[in-house]
């Protein structure tokens, strides 16, 4: 719910509350003021025919009436001290409304005789007090709505202008151009506040993003320097001429190891690189021509385990990507394709205007789906040959550019599919 | 020919004096950027191997300092640093190549090599080992003046082989020189066997003394020895 529609609710009801209990408390105020000044007029009207049938009654005669508003006749009953003022049961009808009446009755007695007195006054002003109230309070109700629903709106647009402008930056806010966000001074306490946090919010995000940059940066280079050092003593002893064959093992044992170890950090920093976002597509790239230019890499293997090759790309797949992590994808998929074939083995490349697909032939079992793109989440007993990143790689470069990676296994081939992403 | 190598890591420093002067260079080194102006402002060098995160400066100053000073040395820029950025910024201020560590002290060699043959202007710019000689750029190969008949990765095997003649060459080395960084993760190299194989029967054919030798267990050597 918007903002805007909440306050408007809350205001309203706030309202109808308002005006329910004045509109009950005007009307018990007026209705009683009615009733006083109907039962003063009944009063008079009584103390005038009292009046009137004394003087009739020095006449000496009994005196008798009946009509609609008054009854005036003798009666057996005792006299009451004071008259008795009720609401009527018989009602008028006026214009297809009852109309009810309140009346006044009293026993009284003129010159020895017992009067019974009915007086009946018509409600008539009441009701149609009734029907002004309701009107009125409707009325008011209707223009305080729009009154409100104005007020809200330009409020809305004029008071949060500020608020929207900052929200827009935000939502538009990019990692790498954060440094030059700036939220302005308005004249409002309150968005000053919030745009001096989300100032400084920003600050700290892209220093952060920055240490982090140059912390990744850094912990490759004060990684290799020590391996490079390794690897080129490891160098100088193997040209040692002196050295037994279990020595000379141990050496090139130690260099594979060295390699994997230096491999496995430029991965986990190629990881952390992208998930940084450090590489920004610069333009399309064609998976066709990138696996051409990997497959003739790629050539002595693929000679060597004497692997077929079927390729397909009469439709290319083009995206915007960044040529390095396109480079990164497709190697890692054809490297695998090969790496876990078989002597003989087949591998099946397709391309299409809306997809990529990378097929091998292989002994190995259909990889669980928990362990699929994990880090290290290779178990077979080929993985000393592997770093453990290479589909986590390829994950995460699909992740981060909107693409979908689809694995499937069956009937000894593997495969894997990458398309756009829907959105 | 002499070489300037700057690098702050004592150990990487020290390898490589060690492998490059078994190779023939006269090598003097430089732990920190000032010490590497001065050397550079007071002599002449062939080739300059510099690292770019160093004591009191970047390398890629050492680089600009080089261009300034007109010097016709040849500069190899090595980096933990294995960015696209980096690289471009080094080659575009001047330097000719650009290896990220670790390397293999075969590699470096290889490639200041490589650099010094582009650069020599006096017309000599082949290599050569006794009856065999290279010419880089038709890579092409002679034995006894006969010309041989070599596939690209056979010419580039041998060119790689001369240049780091007497040195035990590894496997994965010979990998990552010949088919790039891919191959050397694929931590398969039956294949370098093949080619191997067939170069050293093409040079036997043309006449060529035996000097292709398997190291048992580690990798091959070119020698006369």
């Amino acid at each position: 719910m918007k903002l805007l529609a909440k306050t408007t609710v809350y205001f309203l009801s706030a309202m109808i509350a308002l005006l329910a209990v004045t509109g009950f408390y005007l009307y018990r105020q007026f209705s009683r003021e009615i009733k006083n000044r109907s039962d003063a007029e009944l009063l008079t009207a009584e103390s005038q025919w009292i009046n009137y049938l004394q003087s009739q009654a020095d006449i000496g005669t009994t005196f008798i009436m009946r009509s609609k508003e008054l009854s005036v006749f003798p009666t057996d009953a005792p006299p009451q001290p004071y008259p008795v003022i009720s609401d009527a049961e018989d009602y008028t009808i006026i214009s297809g409304t009852k109309i009810p009446y309140r009346q006044l009755t009293h026993v009284v007695p003129v010159n020895g005789i017992n009067y019974q007195l009915v007086i009946k006054n018509s409600q008539e002003q009441k009701v149609a007090l009734m029907k002004n109230f309701t009107k009125v309070v409707l009325f008011v109700f209707a223009g305080l709505c729009l009154a409100t629903l104005l007020f809200n709106w330009i409020m809305s647009r004029r008071l949060w202008r500020p608020f929207h402008q900052s929200l827009q930056k935000i939502k538009a806010a990019d990692l790498q151009q954060m440094k030059d966000m700036r939220f302005d001074k308005t004249g409002t306490y309150e968005f000053n506040q919030l745009n001096e946090s989300l100032d400084a919010m920003s600050r700290k995000i892209y220093s952060d993003y920055i240490s982090m940059k140059e912390f990744t940066e850094n912990a490759a280079h004060e990684m290799q320097t020590p391996i490079a050092v390794v690897q080129s003593k490891l160098e100088l002893l193997l040209q040692d001429g002196n050295l037994h064959d279990e020595q000379v093992q141990s050496l090139l044992q130690a260099e594979d190891a060295l390699n994997r170890l230096s491999r496995l950090n430029q991965g986990l920093l190629l990881l952390a690189k992208i998930e940084n976002n450090q590489f920004q597509a610069e333009g399309e790239v064609s998976f066709a021509a990138i696996t051409s230019k990997y497959l003739s890499q790629f050539s002595e293997l693929i000679h060597q385990k004497q692997l077929q090759v079927e390729t397909e790309f009469t439709n290319d797949f083009k995206i915007p990507l960044h040529s390095f992590l396109a480079d990164s994808m497709i190697s890692n998929l054809l490297g695998n394709a090969i790496k876990y074939n078989y002597e003989g083995g087949k591998i099946t490349i397709a391309t299409t205007a809306h997809s990529y697909e990378v097929g091998n032939t292989s002994r190995q079992k259909a990889i669980p789906p928990d362990k699929l793109y994990k880090r290290f989440g290779n178990s077979s007993e080929l993985a000393v040959k592997s770093n453990g990143l290479g589909l986590a790689i390829v994950k995460k470069i699909a992740d981060t550019n909107n693409l979908a990676i689809i694995y499937e296994a069956g009937n000894n081939m593997h495969s894997f599919t990458i398309t756009r992403k829907k959105v | 020919m002499k070489l300037l190598i700057i690098e702050d890591e004592q150990a990487l420093r020290e390898s490589m004096v060690k492998y490059l002067s078994y190779q023939g260079y006269v090598c003097e080194t430089a732990a920190d950027f000032l010490s590497a102006r001065d050397k550079l402002s007071l002599f002449n060098y062939d080739c300059v191997i510099v690292d770019i995160g160093l004591p009191g400066g970047s390398g890629l100053d050492i680089v600009s300092e080089v261009k300034y000073l007109e010097s016709k040395a040849g500069i190899i820029i090595i980096s933990a640093r294995n960015t696209l950025d980096d690289k471009l910024k080094g080659l575009e201020l001047g330097s000719d190549d650009y290896l990220t560590k670790p390397f293999h002290l075969s590699e470096l060699n290889a490639r200041i090599q490589a650099i010094l043959r582009r650069r020599s202007f006096d017309g000599n710019k082949t290599i050569g080992f006794h009856e065999i000689k290279l010419y880089p750029d038709q890579r092409k190969a002679t034995v006894n003046e006969k010309s041989i008949d070599l596939t690209d990765k056979e010419y580039n095997l041998l060119e790689y082989f001369i240049s780091n003649k007497g040195r035990v060459l590894t496997k994965p080395a010979i990998a990552e020189h010949n088919w790039g960084d891919e191959y050397a993760q694929a931590g398969e190299y039956d294949f370098i066997y093949t080619h191997i194989k067939n170069l050293r029967k093409k040079l036997l054919d043309a006449g060529s003394g035996d000097y292709l030798k398997t190291v048992y267990g580690s990798g091959y050597r070119f020698t006369d020895l």
